[in-house]
């Protein structure tokens, strides 16, 4: 009996001392997840003399022009915008993703070459704060960018206005009308099946999927595009053209190509759009900046480029140029990554971009040309899902509301209006698939 | 077989009848979608060398489609309809060269005796025409604007459109009228309805899907550009601008039941596809343009018109007596005596099955179509009168055709394939047809049937040229298309070569080059294309200027250079009415000598690049969409 008393006493502390270590691990665990997912819950970022409300200019810009990147200060600088400060809010990504991120904790570690990675399967996979002294720490950011909640596991862009502007004299040149759909095969959290849809022989990560609905000389050009879960291997990709009839496959190496005479490569889709493995990731540093987060309903809105039943209207844009969205700003944690690529020949030196903490958007991003010389900068704006269309409520999407390409040399944009909607039926399997393209062609 | 007929007509019409009713309610149902409506007003305004205008077209589309979604046990159903009308001012603004005061009297070579008589003025058969039927007006002399007669053969060809000048024009094949070409949509196929279908998808149980598309359609096969090696469901209208349109727009579109059978990704395909096309409406053939139209592809249409002409009136042909007199003929003796149109009917149905399916990267296709011949074939073979004793029966080797539009059977398939270490996608296309009859001078009835490989090789590749174009790549394709005809015959003969003009095999390279500029709004390009065996190529630069989202302007030319004319074993030595027509003795009734010209089989050595030599144009294309 003593023995067995022993015995049990021995269980008891054990399983205490297991318990606690248990639990501990699991405060751990949460610490992580609530400074990766929750940075504003305690506290939000300041700045001396910035308010909700407040408008920087070419006159207080001195005051701000640390938490502002050089590029766009220097665009406020010539007179060419005024930033409108808004509140700090919380964008907080979908519970499912952030249950996926704890589960894979521990489970995933970067294999031995750029562009490969271990155990992931959903989530963000690298949830600790970069450190300077990794030398792969950009590296992480990006694969957290990659697999980041982006567009949820389906979204569409139903419309989408690209105008193509000269800055200099706010001509509108162009203007392309779109819908955007976005699936994402692999890593799913939310919208059954999760975390994969199957069959999936090709191994996908996502598909991408893009008609052209005006003006009438690109009209019923479709895109789709497969990206495989192995980063190491180029896209698939098949284009429609509506004057051929017919699907073409096309050579997706040339990513830094102009999108549709945009001024926008192929690359810069979403902040980056290529492959992890050609680029050297070079984490700068943790920032506070502002950045283009916002409430779309709260903005004073485009009345003229779009209109539908629901009453739902784009972002307006103004500046210089017409190149600027007419949004607010907030200050937010950021990561600040410099990707060199490593091709060479690719026409850029370097970009840099300005990673949102909480959401691993990229909604800034500053590119430089071969000598080093300033050439783009790339704004993404970001709405909260809860202040936009009311199906987009409560989806845990940091929604792309905006953007604006700026080519700085040659004073030319590209600018972008959304209507994003985080709907799965907008987006169904069957969609990426190179038969739909064939079948809804016309 | 008028039963057959009918039988069809209801049929389709009850099919047809029935998609309208469909419509109807679904038109009413949803009423509050929208219906989007787009279109464009195009001036297209051609130059050529030596002829002046040659084509000042103005086109109006509208195009108008409603997306409906569900109805009922279908879904994505919508419909889709394209109208389109056009009016060619070169009739009237160059009424002189194509319209009603085109050709004029001509002159026929006569070698063995001075240079040239006046067509009716040759070495008269004991039954020969009377020039009254077949007067000295508005004719040009065969392939005049290629080539001299050169001791070969020829003869005048009406060139006025029908109504002006009905001579030659083949009823119901080669019969435009000056309205017919001046509006070519509005004709009694209601041309104007470029497009009208309705697609809807039926979801079945396993997750796959039927999507059907019913209606007046173009139907796609095959991943290439230019050549229509698998792309043959829809006929062509080459009348339009030769082989130089996009197809989307000269594609002549047939009421089709096409569904797939869509599978989606499995286990081992990432996509998979089984595609049924029922071409269930009245056949028709490529237009190939009709002689004294701007465009008529390889000359073919004044060659026929000329022989109908010479079958229903008789004419005078250049250096045929003793292969130096111009020789006058009779009616029914030599020449193009009708065009046997494949009838409405389910035995003359077009069918076909395309397994499709991409297999990472890796896209293919199998195909299998039966269908008919969209180009015409020339029978010889049926009773002609002998031009010496007046006697009718069948003469072997008598240039006296009917056409026919043969079944043809074809299998092929195609591929594409992305090679990422040289970042270039590869495009392959190969189809094996049986039924397809060529021109023969080796047999009796002046064509054989052959099966034949077609084959196409293409390379896409953006390549930066970073001194032109920091920003844009450029896009470099090219194509290698093959053909090799398996039964060929050619043999040479005493005084040349005689058998199939067409060659057993032959090359065609396309090479496209297109750069872009002004994001994208400035865009040259170079097409060129070369025919290896006829060694000719045609070369078309043009530069495409997008002046706002509504307005595009594009300027080009088409130049040739090379071989044009070719020749070959015109027949003219095929003795059929032995003796009077023997080379020498011992000549074998019936067979060829191999004496021969530019006319009339040159053209197929030729090929439409060589036939197409003196047709170098100045190109204006205007376009206003909305």
């Amino acid at each position: 009996m003593n023995i067995t008393l022993k015995h049990f006493t021995r269980s008891v502390l054990a399983g205490s001392m297991l318990a606690s270590l248990f639990s501990a691990s699991v405060l751990a665990n949460d610490a992580l997840i609530n400074n990766s997912f929750h940075p504003y819950k305690d506290d939000v970022p300041s700045h001396d003399g910035l308010q909700a409300g407040m408008v920087i200019n070419q006159d207080n810009l001195a005051q701000f022009k640390d938490i502002i990147d050089p590029a766009f200060a220097n665009f406020i600088e010539q007179g060419w915008l005024e930033v409108t400060v808004g509140e700090t809010t919380s964008f907080d990504l979908h519970p499912g993703y952030i249950e996926a991120s704890r589960n894979g904790l521990g489970q995933v570690s970067l294999g031995d070459s750029v562009g490969e990675i271990n155990g992931w399967v959903a989530g963000r996979p690298f949830l600790e704060e970069p450190d300077t002294n990794d030398p792969r720490a950009g590296e992480k950011l990006a694969w957290n960018y990659k697999y980041g909640y982006n567009w949820g596991d389906s979204a569409a862009v139903a419309p989408f206005y690209w105008k193509y502007r000269d800055m200099n004299s706010g001509k509108l040149e162009r203007t392309i009308k779109f819908n955007f759909h976005f699936l994402n095969f692999t890593g799913r959290v939310n919208h059954e099946p999760v975390p994969t849809i199957t069959p999936n022989p090709s191994e996908l990560f996502r598909g991408i999927y893009v008609q052209v609905l005006e003006p009438y000389d690109v009209r019923n050009t479709q895109l789709l595009i497969h990206r495989a879960q192995d980063d190491l291997k180029r896209d698939n990709s098949w284009l429609y053209l509506g004057f051929q009839r017919r699907v073409r496959r096309l050579a997706t190496g040339q990513v830094t190509d102009a999108f549709l005479g945009s001024d926008l490569m192929i690359e810069d889709f979403e902040g980056y759009n290529g492959r992890i493995s050609d680029m050297n990731w070079n984490y700068k540093g943790t920032r506070q900046m502002l950045m283009p987060f916002y409430n779309h309903n709260d903005l004073t809105l485009d009345a003229e480029t779009h209109s539908d039943s629901d009453g739902y209207q784009v972002v307006a844009f103004g500046g210089q140029g017409g190149c600027f969205p007419n949004i607010t700003w907030q200050l937010r944690k950021v990561y600040e990554v410099e990707a060199s690529p490593v091709d060479d020949s690719h026409p850029l030196s370097k970009r840099v971009h300005f990673i949102d903490a909480q959401t691993f958007t990229i909604p800034r991003t500053v590119s430089y040309d071969r000598s080093g010389k300033l050439w783009k900068t790339f704004t993404i704006g970001q709405a909260h899902p809860d202040h936009h269309l009311p199906a987009n409520k409560g989806t845990g999407v940091s929604i792309d509301d905006s953007f604006s390409m700026i080519d700085v040399q040659a004073m030319h944009c590209t600018t972008g209006q959304f209507k994003g909607q985080v709907d799965p039926s907008l987006s169904t399997p069957e969609m990426f698939s190179v038969q739909h393209m064939r079948a809804t062609g016309n | 077989m008028q039963t057959t007929i009918k039988g069809l007509k209801h049929w389709s019409l009850t099919l047809l009848g029935s998609a309208g009713l469909a419509l109807t309610p679904l038109a009413s149902a949803v009423a509050d979608e929208e219906i989007r409506y787009s279109g464009y007003y195009e001036n297209a305004t051609f130059v050529r060398d030596s002829v002046g205008l040659s084509k000042f077209r103005n086109t109006m589309q509208l195009n108008a489609e409603r997306k409906i979604g569900e109805f009922g046990l279908f879904s994505n159903v919508s419909w889709n309809a394209v109208l389109r009308g056009s009016y060619d001012g070169v009739y009237d603004l160059n009424k002189n060269e194509y319209g009603r005061n085109a050709g004029g009297p001509v002159m026929i070579e006569n070698i063995g005796g001075g240079n040239s008589v006046p067509h009716g003025s040759g070495l008269a058969l004991p039954n020969s025409f009377d020039e009254a039927n077949n007067p000295n007006e508005g004719m040009i002399v065969l392939g005049e604007q290629l080539h001299d007669t050169d001791g070969g053969v020829a003869f005048g060809v009406p060139v006025r459109p029908c109504d002006v000048d009905s001579r030659g024009c083949i009823n119901g094949y080669l019969d435009k009228d000056t309205n017919d070409l001046r509006y070519s949509e509005f004709n009694d196929r209601l041309d104007f309805i470029r497009e009208l279908y309705v697609d809807f998808d039926y979801g079945l149980d396993n997750g796959h899907i039927l999507s059907t598309r019913l209606g007046k359609q173009q139907v796609v096969w095959g991943r290439t550009d230019l050549f229509r090696v698998l792309d043959v469901i829809n006929p062509v209208d080459f009348s339009r601008n030769n082989i130089y349109d996009e197809l989307q727009d000269i594609r002549i579109p047939m009421w089709i039941l096409k569904t797939d059978y869509r599978m989606g990704p499995g286990e081992i395909f990432d996509d998979l596809n089984l595609s049924f096309v029922w071409n269930f409406d009245r056949f028709r053939p490529h237009d190939i343009g009709q002689c004294g139209s701007p465009n008529n592809i390889l000359d073919a249409a004044c060659f026929f018109r000329g022989m109908n002409n010479l079958w229903e009136n008789g004419g005078t042909v250049a250096n045929f007596a003793g292969g130096v007199f111009a020789t006058d003929f009779g009616p029914g003796q030599i020449g193009i005596r009708k065009a046997h149109m494949p009838a409405w009917s389910l035995s003359n149905g077009q069918f076909g099955l395309k397994l499709e399916g991409v297999y990472g990267d890796i896209g293919f296709s199998l195909n299998a179509l039966t269908y008919r011949s969209q180009l015409p074939s020339l029978r010889g073979g049926f009773p002609g009168q002998n031009g010496f004793t007046g006697e009718t029966a069948v003469w072997p080797g008598l240039i006296a055709f009917d056409i026919h539009f043969p079944r043809v059977n074809l299998i092929g398939g195609s591929l594409d394939y992305y090679a990422q270490g040289i970042d270039t996608v590869f495009r392959m296309e190969v189809a094996h047809t049986d039924g397809e009859e060529f021109a023969n001078t080796l047999q009796s009835r002046l064509y054989s049937e052959s099966d034949v490989t077609r084959f196409v090789v293409g390379a896409d590749k953006n390549i930066f040229l970073p001194f032109l174009n920091s920003k844009r790549a450029f896009l470099f394709s090219g194509q290698l298309f093959g053909q090799k005809i398996h039964e060929h015959q050619l043999e040479n003969r005493p005084l040349g070569k005689a058998g199939m003009p067409d060659w057993e095999e032959n090359f065609i390279g396309t090479l496209l080059i297109k750069g872009w500029w002004m994001n994208d709004r400035l865009s040259p390009q170079i097409l060129a294309a070369h025919d290896f065996k006829a060694e000719a190529t045609a070369i078309a630069p043009s530069i495409e200027w997008l002046v706002s989202d509504n307005l595009k302007i594009v300027g080009g030319a088409n130049i040739k250079v090379g071989r044009g004319a070719r020749e070959f074993d015109d027949c003219r030595s095929c003795n059929p009415w032995d003796p009077f027509t023997a080379g020498a003795p011992g000549h074998a009734e019936g067979q060829t000598l191999g004496l021969g010209g530019y006319e009339p089989l040159g053209r197929f050595r030729a090929g439409p690049i060589g036939m197409a030599q003196k047709e170098d144009e100045l190109q204006l294309t205007v376009r206003y969409s909305f």
